[in-house]
């Protein structure tokens, strides 16, 4: 036999769509396909987490769209048909849109009492928590694009919610309009999208999220409709349909200052703050307006481009999607679903960008159908994040091993590698794959040679990655659980059969085991001739 | 169980580390795999070639009509010289492949009519210079003449190899008895069967694998897999051809 050669590669990079074929050979790292798969912050591609029910009941009791969803207090709010809900533990939900609700607060008894007041044709739902200065789970305004803001209010710390006291009522911005984006600011409540002044914001008066009318409260009308808002620092960040604002000095003298003329963005629910910027989704792209160290200068920049066709056919057909995000701090994570409610979900989409040191590195979810996404931290300071759904239910988001007990099919494809030279012809001997696994996993490796040419024979079947154990940690195993000699990255050689010029590896699984990830590749080839 | 094609072929393949075939893709192969497909074909002609008298060519078994040796009868026609070697053959690309030309023999036994004493003998091979020189003129002088014939004691080959000739031409019927083997059949379907016994498949794999490794352009692999072939193919020789104990005869003729 030939003298083998290696090749090593480290899964780094995320996804790349905007890059041929050709230009790939030169970043073998990256992923040309990452479907459930996210970029991990440590390096390597990791199968990303399942989700799962929260508690067994239907928000409304009927499949419906979840139009909003939040952490809130001990339990979760969410939005659907015509009623806001709040639940502790997902089996039972209480309509927290009451009518004539004391303005010192009703007991459960009493809110309990009242008659419901109908959110009439909601739409998706813009969330602002005012922290309040002894709030005890804070002041959550709703903004909905249908009728007036709903502020709920809810103290008492006791875990039965029997115990507690409830505060809401409509806010009125101006007469009987709607608001469609709320925001908290420096102290106001602001909102925008409000019916027949698309171009106007509002904010409040000082501490009172509930009066637009008092000292401090005023509006600012602007050139271009309003899209979305967002507070960043000492600004509030004010995205239109071709432009962007900063307002600056609510409590002083307001002025509106140009952030950009000729850009805009597509969607108030794709704006998070992550990393010190805020991201957004504009037309050619998800952008940052990242601070810079000039006070009052900002900068902008795509930073999507790795995934451009990604993100212009999502541009293209904007108006067939429910756009939600939600950032995962933990993970440095920004992730943007766009679903289109006719479609089935294993076919709904999303975007999962990491913020790694060299910028966003990105990947793709499918099946995980999310009409609204949000996250908030709970009664113990821990972050929480919720999705909702056209079935009616929430979901625990970013959890488990499954999709709802459904296997996650996860793929990710190498590009094609030519190992220095596409000109000769190369017999794979074998790779050795770094996998860490959090529970015992089996995924598989598919080979395709000279880009999946016909007549190059190609590998029937998937090459068996055998079964990966978790490591098993002297002091932290647990018996009958972790299975003995389980190393923390071990390195899986798997025998490989074919020959061709270049080929590539895919990842698959498709199962309800738990996420692993893939650190790099090891391959052994022999080179033979060059016709 | 006989060796098949796809055997062959996915040992050959998966000694080279390809991708093996299956019954289902096997008429649908491309690349590589279709180039073993072809080398093996290649490797069982060169082995034919190379010694066609292998005892598993042999065009049937021996010993059919006994006592006489032999697999092939041709009955003979009284003043007719030459004789097609194989009588369903229509051209030289359907003939044995090979014929014992030193073991035809010529009998009346079984021979319709014929009674004892009969006639048994053997023909000796008579080239066709000898025979040009010698007998030609005479014999076909008699033949277009006296037409009295002969009992034959040679067997001629024809120059175009597709039949064999009897000196003097036969002055009645006598059947001719001797030993042909067939040609290789091309390999063509994954359920083919090779006719090598699976102990000797080696030889095929072997020679087989010089053509990949030349396809490679790898010269060195190329040489080993051909040292492999050459001295599987001198076992299989060996074993099959030569078994026997050799006395040394003389048997030239003199005039």
């Amino acid at each position: 036999m030939a003298a083998s050669q290696p090749y090593t590669v480290a899964c780094s990079g995320g996804l790349v769509k905007s890059s041929n074929a050709i230009d790939l050979l030169k970043s073998p790292g990256v992923a040309q396909e990452l479907r459930n798969f996210e970029v991990s912050i440590e390096g390597g591609y990791r199968r990303i987490n399942g989700f799962s029910k929260f508690g067994s009941a239907q928000v409304t009791g009927s499949t419906t769209n979840i139009l909003g969803v939040i952490p809130y207090a001990d339990g979760v709010i969410a939005c659907a048909s015509t009623g806001i809900y709040f639940s502790q533990d997902g089996t039972s939900w209480l309509n927290v849109s009451r009518s004539s609700v004391a303005g010192t607060g009703d007991n459960y008894t009493a809110f309990t009492g009242r008659s419901t007041l109908a959110r009439t044709s909601q739409g998706q739902i813009s969330f602002s928590l005012f922290e309040g200065p002894d709030y005890d789970y804070g002041m959550l305004v709703i903004c909905d694009g249908a009728n007036k803001p709903y502020y709920f209010r809810m103290e008492g710390t006791g875990s039965n919610i029997n115990s507690r006291t409830y505060f809401s009522d409509e806010v009125t911005v101006t007469g009987t309009k709607f608001a469609t984006h709320g925001e908290i600011h420096d102290k106001h409540l602001v909102v925008a999208g409000v019916e027949d002044n698309l171009s106007t914001v509002y904010y409040s008066t000082l501490l009172d999220p509930t009066s637009f009318s008092g000292t401090g409260a005023g509006s600012i009308t602007l050139s271009d409709q309003i899209v979305g808002l967002k507070s960043f620092r000492n600004e509030l960040f004010i995205f239109c349909e071709n432009s962007i604002f900063k307002l600056q000095d609510i409590n002083g003298t307001p002025v509106v200052i140009p952030v950009a003329k000729n850009i805009g963005c597509l969607s108030g629910y794709s704006i998070q703050e992550i990393g010190g910027d805020l991201i957004f989704l504009a037309p050619d792209g998800l952008r940052t307006v990242a601070g810079t160290a000039r006070i009052g200068d900002v900068e902008l920049g795509t930073v999507s481009k790795a995934i451009q066709p990604l993100l212009t056919e999502l541009a293209n057909n904007i108006n067939s999607y429910v756009i939600s995000s939600v950032v995962i701090r933990e993970k440095s994570q920004y992730r943007l679903f766009y679903t289109d409610t006719s479609v089935d979900e294993n076919q709904q989409r999303g975007i999962i960008g990491t913020l790694r040191p060299n910028g966003f590195e990105w990947g793709e979810t499918r099946g995980i159908e999310v009409t609204e996404v949000g996250s908030g931290f709970n009664t113990d300071g821990v972050e929480k994040y919720y999705h909702g759904s056209t079935a009616g239910y929430v979901y625990n988001h970013d959890t488990g091993n499954n999709f709802d007990g459904s296997a996650i099919l996860a793929r990710y494809a190498t590009p094609n590698y030519d190992y220095g030279d596409l000109g000769t012809l190369k017999t794979l001997h074998f790779v050795k794959v770094s996998a860490s696994a959090e529970g015992v996993v089996e995924p598989d490796v598919q080979v395709r040679f000279d880009y999946g040419n016909t007549d190059t024979p190609q590998p029937v079947a998937p090459f068996d990655l055998g079964t990966i154990n978790p490591p098993a940690i002297f002091g932290d195993g647990i018996f009958g659980t972790t299975v003995f000699g389980g190393g923390n990255n071990p390195l899986i050689r798997v025998a490989l059969q074919g020959s061709g010029h270049s080929n590539n590896f895919t990842f698959i699984s498709d199962d309800t085991k738990a996420p692993y990830t893939i650190n790099g590749l090891y391959v052994d080839f022999i080179p033979s001739g060059r016709r | 169980m006989a060796t098949t094609y796809l055997d062959l072929t996915n040992e050959v393949l998966r000694e080279l580390n390809e991708i093996p075939l299956t019954s289902a893709n096997f008429a649908s192969a491309v690349g590589l795999q279709q180039f073993v497909k072809d080398a093996i074909n290649k490797s069982i002609f060169d082995i034919a070639n190379e010694e066609p008298q292998l005892p598993f060519l042999t065009a049937g078994e021996s010993g059919a009509t006994d006592p006489f040796y032999g697999n092939v009868t041709v009955a003979t026609v009284a003043g007719t010289r030459w004789y097609e070697l194989k009588e369903s053959s229509s051209s030289i690309a359907d003939d044995y492949g090979s014929i014992d030309w030193d073991d035809f023999y010529l009998t009346t036994i079984n021979v319709s009519g014929e009674s004892a004493p009969f006639v048994s003998k053997g023909l000796k091979f008579l080239n066709l210079a000898d025979w040009k020189r010698y007998y030609r003129d005479s014999e076909n002088i008699d033949d277009a003449d006296g037409q009295s014939y002969g009992e034959p004691s040679f067997v001629i080959k024809s120059p175009d190899a597709r039949k064999f000739g009897l000196s003097p031409i036969p002055d009645k019927v006598y059947n001719i008895h001797f030993y042909a083997f067939d040609k290789p059949t091309k390999l063509t379907a994954h359920g083919d069967t090779v006719v090598f016994p699976e102990q000797y498949t080696n030889v095929i794999t072997a020679k087989t694998r010089y053509y990949i490794w030349q396809f490679k352009e790898s010269p060195q692999q190329a040489a080993f897999a051909m040292d492999d072939y050459k001295k599987a193919m001198r076992s299989m020789k060996s074993n099959l051809v030569n078994p026997t104990p050799r006395t040394m005869t003389d048997d030239r003729r003199y005039f």
